[in-house]
């Protein structure tokens, strides 16, 4: 094997006939990014014989800040604002299994009107997760109306979250013993308000972006994840369901009040980028009904249960996963009885895309990258930590 | 004033212009005189061009990217301040936005990206990371601001930096176009 001007060529792999066309015979090794049209900082090697992709090799790791060392010199209200920075799309997500391992390290009791609203900020942070993702995927595809459309109504789903924590993306909400503030007066009624409306939206969403020839011919078809594969190689999430297999953290080990709620697992039979897309899209109806129950459903009473300045865990360890807005996020945290965690584990769901990614892009025309690629709801700052 | 100019060190000077290398001097001063007078209109024409179509590159280092993809969107819309949308190719551009944390992994692809870049041009680190490392300032894999890397022109504060700041940066970084002399 040896290595010219970037050409690679592998022993044992041959095509007949391409000397007579004039081609030369070999595998092209490209490097896309980690500065690319679409969206963030990862490297993808691509081998491909002519427009084919033969092989795809993963690169990530621009942004690892080392979060999982830095929790170690920190108390556990201290590193509250840190971890929810990998994704701060879903900050909310993100800090939840966080901060339902502290509970049960350090033993504290909820009030039950906190559990509401932190599912009511976990379902709208949902929601503006799975909006910016579909804005960025229409990026991806060349599709400008697609990158406007989601971007603006997000805006009044963050006007809500921003009423009731005061910070636009990194919110920092939820706190071991409830949420950090109460919700403001004014808040279910525009709440309600916002997210009728937005429902009333999603309906448009589906004539202009789904049922779009060009939006159809872009991910109709194209890198098809069968159930059996989605479920050896670790898929999570959105991609798990598309390919038809139901499974959601929510139903399976309900936490905080997701088994007091009724809503339904959006399972797709497909598999393609399409029905990766299109499940997503479902969810956030399904978001959107979960938000409003909640809301109706939320009991007066106090928001947290006020904890020292520096409390101390019990020894032992904690696992607590979520099913955020990408798929099963899970913390693993290792307590000795001092105010600092011993160790911390994030396991996150992008992370677990790559293999998928990987197996996905191998076989497919390198045309088809861009759409294989985001429908991954793959996050590089996320999986990088 | 009179009398200075009168003084006979004054009158040796003119008398020295007659000599030849004296002579070249006088002209030169001239020259640059009417350099002046055209470059100054010329220079504010040009650095109107420039200020008014700025292109950033699509280079996303962490999670500020978030914040600057919600100053492209409908609601702030940075393209009203001559700031267009990160789509195109990095040939193009004359702006480069850091969004974010730095590693140890990413700088010198970013000191790449920065040197493939045409003349002139212009960064703005946004978020505290890009400043000084920010949350992550005892991280051992985050570098301490990136003007170690790469000059700065603009600084952006914030955690993320709201969309409002962003374009608040964006504008003084016009400002500092505008006073800059064309050469």
């Amino acid at each position: 094997m040896g290595v010219e001007m970037g050409r690679e060529r592998i022993p044992g792999f041959e095509l007949e006939g391409r000397d007579e066309d004039g081609m030369d015979r070999g595998i092209l090794t490209l490097s896309v990014g980690p500065q690319h049209p679409g969206s963030g900082h990862f490297r993808l090697i691509v081998k491909v014989d002519g427009d084919m992709i033969v092989e795809a090799l993963p690169d990530p790791g621009y942004v690892h800040r080392g979060e999982e060392k830095m929790c170690e010199y920190r108390n556990y209200i201290q590193n509250i604002p840190h971890l929810e920075r990998p994704m701060i799309a879903d900050s909310c997500g993100i800090l939840y299994p966080y901060v339902l391992a502290v509970e049960e390290i350090c033993n504290i009791a909820v009030p039950e009107r906190a559990k509401y609203i932190r599912v009511i900020m976990a379902e709208i942070n949902r929601c503006i997760f799975e909006l910016y993702w579909l804005g960025i995927y229409g990026i991806f595809l060349g599709h400008s109306t697609m990158f406007m459309w989601p971007m603006a109504d997000r805006e009044l789903l963050i006007d809500l979250a921003e009423m009731a924590s005061g910070a636009r993306v990194t919110h920092a909400y939820f706190v071991p013993g409830g949420v950090r503030n109460d919700l403001p007066d004014a808040f279910p009624e525009k709440a309600k308000r916002h997210l009728l409306y937005f429902k009333n939206r999603l309906k448009e969403y589906k004539d202009i972006f789904y049922d779009n020839p060009l939006f159809q011919a872009r991910t109709v078809g194209v890198g098809i994840l069968s159930k059996e594969d989605a479920i050896n190689l670790g898929a999570t999430g959105p991609v798990l369901r598309a390919s038809g297999v139901e499974h959601d953290i929510r139903k399976v080990e309900p936490y905080d009040v997701y088994d007091e709620l009724d809503f339904e697992v959006i399972t797709m039979k497909e598999g393609d980028s399409f029905a990766r897309a299109y499940v997503p899209w479902l969810e956030m109806y399904e978001s959107v009904e979960i938000a409003l129950q909640a809301l109706e459903k939320m009991p007066s009473g106090p928001v947290r249960t006020k904890l020292g300045p520096n409390p101390k865990g019990a020894v032992g360890e904690a696992f607590k996963r979520v099913e955020a807005a990408r798929g099963e996020l899970a913390y693993y945290l290792v307590s000795d009885g001092n105010p600092k965690p011993y160790r911390v584990k994030l396991s996150v769901p992008s992370f677990r895309e790559i293999p998928v990614m990987a197996h996905l892009l191998k076989g497919a025309k390198l045309a088809d990258m861009p759409s294989i690629y985001w429908s991954m709801n793959y996050w590089p700052v996320e999986a990088d930590r | 004033m009179l009398r200075e100019l009168l003084s006979p060190k004054r009158e040796s000077k003119v008398a020295d212009v007659e000599r030849p290398a004296n002579f070249n001097v006088l002209v030169g001063k001239l020259s640059e005189v009417l350099v002046r007078a055209v470059d100054k209109p010329l220079g504010y024409a040009i650095n109107w061009g420039r200020l008014w179509s700025l292109w950033p590159v699509h280079l996303e280092t962490a999670c500020c990217s978030l914040e600057f993809g919600a100053a492209s969107g409908p609601r702030y819309d940075v393209e009203r301040f001559g700031i267009i949308e990160a789509f195109g190719s990095l040939r193009q551009c004359d702006l480069m936005v850091i969004q974010g944390t730095v590693t140890r992994k990413m700088a010198p692809r970013v000191r790449m990206i920065y040197d493939q870049m045409p003349e002139p041009k212009y960064v703005i680190a946004m978020g505290a990371c890009a400043i000084t490392g920010g949350l992550y300032f005892d991280s051992y894999n985050v570098l301490p601001g990136i003007d170690g890397v790469i000059p700065v022109d603009v600084y952006v504060p914030g955690c993320p930096p709201r969309p409002e700041t962003l374009i608040q940066g964006c504008i003084l970084l016009q400002e500092k176009i505008k006073r800059t002399r064309f050469r």
